[in-house]
């Protein structure tokens, strides 16, 4: 008791307003789950690209249902309403988990599929069309949900081997190199490029090289923002999971682990600014938005 | 009373977990006796670390466009002449004049790389400099990295005033032959040829893939054998 109590005002837990938790969890439900409907309605984005990033948005739309869900659960357990060891409360958390890690695997999958995408499209753009049909997409998006499930149900099978949490995290920090290499690759060459572009002489060439610097920050900025969110929002959830098989009974370790909410509090909310990042860059997927939320005559409209 | 609320709040943190485990127990107390450092250290390093990694990031891509690249040197005076510029203020250029233009190969022998960021603008003064095609083929490669890297070519969409970065591309693209490229024109991503779409400032990258579409069938006709 007393062990405890020194755990609780030591480093206590920090907990979380459950409010917080459902705000991020629905919002981003809806706004992923716009993504998902504008894809599949538009048929103009029906290529590949557009379906890695609907990809993308069904796997954060399933980890915002299922977060919310089971906060929605943990609420009625502190309640009362709900047994908390109780089996079919134990089977459902364990679906719930399992859809989490399926969600979790396969969002850094699809980022994965994006950049490879993006990569493809800049240094094979002739044959674009060519490598990326819209078959081979479909056989890409079926093996990324068939493996992400398959993975999920593994790893909340068997949640208690260390070497399960050790794959998981070295899944992470390979992904996350291809990601920074892919793209810090992109754009270099699109810099090299920029530049002689703006080497040529032109008529505006003061301007232009008031802009060169200026978009030259902007290309910096967006491949920061972009890669930074993934790596702030996703990599405090794995130290944690290294903490946990590292040093599980360490005072400092205790501490990081104490803010276990917080971290999965970021994880959701990469969810929540996930579109901005890769949907809402598009101006066909902006339109399409429009067009679904404001257009009142439907027969017009679509 | 305080039993039960122990013991609610460690199922409750309990049932917080994706993964249960059994290190975070009562049972197994973490002693704080003792401690050298802030308790918090790990947390405030993580955090320290992760935020110099992303400025360090930052810096090391804004470096990536200050310095200069080894191509630079390449330049011949001559293309000094050439204005990359507004490209596509004419695209709604008449044709025929367009369809002489592609009916040149896309890169012969020792020319310059930079011949390819040739303007209709020049055509339309009158001056038939270099390369059109390759401006076409930018165009067209452009729409096919725009609509996948948008944030990145945002930039230097500014600066070409149209013209893609993506001209290195037709290096590689030179074991493809003139037929495969034209053929290869398609934009992948997205063609809208949907005129019922308003254009934002993004109007760049609409422009592109509606004249691919147009030159993608008159090449049609020009590259059957492929």
């Amino acid at each position: 008791m007393d062990t405890a109590a020194a755990n609780r005002s030591d480093c206590p837990e920090v907990r979380v307003p459950v409010p917080l938790f459902f705000t991020i969890g629905v919002v981003s439900l809806a706004e992923n789950l716009l993504v998902v409907v504008a894809v599949i309605r538009n048929r103009n984005l029906h290529s590949p690209m557009y379906c890695f990033i609907c990809s993308l948005a069904a796997f954060n739309t399933i980890a915002s249902l299922t977060k919310t869900w089971e906060n929605l659960m943990i609420v009625f357990a502190n309640i009362g309403l709900l047994e908390k060891k109780g089996p079919s409360e134990t089977n459902v958390d364990d679906v719930l988990d399992s859809l989490l890690c399926m969600s979790f695997v396969g969002s850094i999958v699809s980022f994965l599929a994006i950049a490879a995408d993006r990569y493809i499209s800049i240094f094979h753009a002739l044959r674009y069309h060519n490598i990326m049909t819209m078959r081979r997409t479909r056989a890409v998006l079926g093996v990324i949900w068939t493996l992400c499930g398959v993975s999920a149900v593994l790893m909340v099978r068997f949640f208690d081997s260390n070497f399960i949490m050790i794959c998981f995290v070295v899944f992470f920090v390979v992904s996350l190199a291809i990601i920074c290499f892919l793209y810090v690759y992109m754009f270099m060459l699109a810099r090299i490029h920029a530049r002689k572009i703006a080497a040529l002489p032109a008529s505006n060439g003061g301007r232009r090289r008031r802009r060169r610097w200026g978009s030259g920050m902007r290309g910096a900025l967006t491949l920061t923002i972009l890669f930074g969110a993934f790596v702030v929002c996703w990599a405090p959830f794995f130290l944690h999971l290294i903490i946990i098989m590292l040093c599980p009974t360490n005072p400092y370790c205790e501490c990081y682990r104490s803010l276990f909410q917080l971290h999965v509090v970021l994880l959701m909310s990469h969810a929540f600014i996930d579109p901005a990042i890769y949907a809402f860059r598009s101006v066909e997927l902006r339109h399409t938005f429009r067009k679904m939320l404001l257009c009142s005559d439907w027969k017009r409209c679509s | 009373m305080s039993d039960f609320h122990n013991r609610s709040q460690s199922s409750a943190r309990r049932s917080d977990y994706v993964w249960q485990y059994e290190y975070y127990d009562e049972e197994e107390p973490v002693s704080f006796e003792g401690l050298k450092a802030h308790r918090y250290s790990i947390v405030i390093g993580f955090w320290v670390g992760l935020a110099v990694f992303v400025i360090f990031m930052f810096f090391v891509l804004t470096l990536l466009t200050k310095t200069g690249a080894p191509h630079q040197e390449n330049q011949d005076s001559g293309e000094k002449r050439h204005r990359p510029g507004s490209c596509l203020v004419d695209i709604g250029s008449p044709q025929d004049e367009n369809d002489k233009a592609f009916s040149r190969p896309l890169l012969t022998g020792p020319r310059s790389y930079f011949h390819f960021y040739i303007n209709e603008e020049d055509q339309g003064h009158g001056k038939r400099t270099g390369n059109p095609d390759g401006a076409r083929a930018q165009q067209g490669t452009r729409g096919t990295g725009s609509s996948g890297t948008d944030e990145m070519e945002d930039d230097v969409e500014e600066e070409a005033g149209g013209n893609q970065p993506l001209e290195g591309l037709l290096e590689e693209s030179k074991t493809d032959g003139e037929c495969a490229f034209f053929s290869h024109f398609n934009i992948p991503n997205f063609v809208n040829l949907e005129h019922s779409s308003t254009f934002g400032e993004e109007d760049l990258l609409y422009e592109p893939s509606v004249v691919a579409e147009r030159r993608r069938h008159s090449r049609d006709a020009h590259c059957d054998g492929h």
